[in-house]
């Protein structure tokens, strides 16, 4: 369900926590499903537990989570009506960002770029 | 260091020099290793890395400084100490007339939490020939060997020097599970040095990066990735450039690349403002390289 990179300026427990943000603005994780164990990611990906259970605590501090007993970690309830357009759009800024410099740097007009977004989108 | 917080500390170096002849390895390391913490220990080749190690341990006497393990002086361990430790060189050379199963079921009678089936399905997970005397394998067999015989006993400090180099991909996976799963679960304390900078980026909790016998940076893995950034500053802002820098490189042109961390308040320094300065987030081996090169 998760990918790890470690080689990139990003830290563990954010790239777990973000990707979290999204799977679950999406629906793609959905009301009450349980996710894997902090031993289980941790095996899995073979990273430090800590480093899980730091990215699923604040999850759960955002609201994103919660923790019941016997069952671990579950989705929690209020994130689960999907989030509204804006707010999905708001957590796809960092990228956006990222790729409006890019592509200043690259002197690429915008018309272009778009063009191209638009075919990996699909239009 | 304090009589009551020393002895709660796993590993811990006080004021550490180490000259080999005219070369000092070691200048002035002051170095704590926290209970359940792993500690990725990274260098260039030369560093220093294995000489802290082998002071840290007790098994050089350094030229001056002292050393700590679990709140015992290094160089006069008792057994209690010793058993709870374990350390795998990076290159073994202890009983070479015996057989790894041979070596294995030797050294498990000294330690009291001992774990035979680790050891023996390690032993075939790892494909080590059974019937050879440890003289006559490979480096990387023999290292393996090592590893298992560390893991088994189930320390509360384990350190490896450079482990990675004996094993193949998926056995380096393996090692790096154990070794999160044990601190993670079960607080033991692991200090590693390595130069592939993504193993220790998956497991380690701290890093410290030696450089020439001096500690540049000891802090929380995911604080340091956080913290720091590169600069670059055109030729025409050089002036401009802030001076607590953790590497500064000029180039030809004049402009600069610069490493930078924040402030207190989590601010960069007022140059990232300028017209035309840019900065990158950095991966730990790209900020290692910055550093130390």
């Amino acid at each position: 369900m998760l990918t790890i990179q470690p080689g990139v300026p990003e830290p563990i427990y954010r790239q777990i926590l973000e990707q979290l943000r999204r799977l679950i603005a999406a629906g793609q994780l959905a009301e009450g499903e349980r996710l894997p164990s902090v031993r289980e990611v941790a095996l899995a990906h073979a990273v430090n537990p800590m480093t899980v259970s730091r990215a699923y605590g604040l999850a759960e501090t955002e609201g994103l989570l919660e923790r019941l007993r016997g069952k671990g970690m579950v989705v929690a309830a209020q994130s689960t009506r999907t989030r509204s357009q804006s707010e999905r759009l708001a957590l796809l800024e960092p990228p956006l960002q990222a790729l409006a410099r890019q592509v200043q740097e690259l002197e690429l007009p915008a018309e272009l770029v778009l063009r191209r977004l638009g075919k990996l989108l699909g239009e | 260091m304090s009589e009551s917080s020393a002895s709660s500390t796993p590993l811990a170096a006080q004021g550490l020099w180490h000259t080999y002849g005219e070369r000092s390895a070691l200048r002035g390391v002051d170095f704590t290793v926290e209970t359940g913490s792993v500690l990725g220990l990274i260098g260039r080749n030369g560093a220093g890395k294995s000489t802290l190690i082998r002071a840290l341990l007790g098994l050089l006497v350094p030229s001056s400084g002292c050393t700590l393990v679990l709140g015992e002086p290094a160089l006069q361990l008792t057994d209690r100490v010793k058993e709870r430790i374990a350390y795998v060189p990076q290159q073994p050379e202890s009983f070479p007339w015996l057989t790894a199963v041979q070596m294995l079921e030797f050294l498990g009678r000294f330690f009291p939490r001992w774990d035979g089936d680790f050891a023996r399905t390690t032993l075939s997970r790892w494909e080590i020939p059974a019937g050879r005397p440890l003289a006559r394998l490979s480096p990387g067999e023999r290292q393996r060997v090592e590893l298992i015989r560390a893991l088994a006993c189930r320390p509360d400090v384990l350190v490896l020097d450079e482990p990675a180099a004996a094993l193949d991909p998926v056995a380096r996976r393996e090692l790096l599970r154990e070794v999160a799963l044990r601190a993670g679960e079960n607080g033991c304390t692991v200090l590693f040095s390595t130069h592939i900078v993504s193993d220790l980026e998956r497991v380690a909790s701290q890093i410290a990066l030696l450089h020439e016998g001096r500690l540049l940076l000891h802090c929380d893995l995911d604080a340091t990735k956080e913290r720091y950034a590169r600069l670059w500053l055109p030729p025409r802002h050089a002036e401009a450039a802030p001076g607590a820098a953790l590497s500064r490189r000029v180039h030809g042109d004049g402009s600069l690349t610069l490493v930078v961390g924040r402030g207190a308040r989590g601010e960069w320094p007022a140059a990232v403002q300028l017209d035309g300065a840019r900065l990158d987030a950095l991966g730990l081996e790209d900020l290692f390289v910055e550093i130390a090169a």
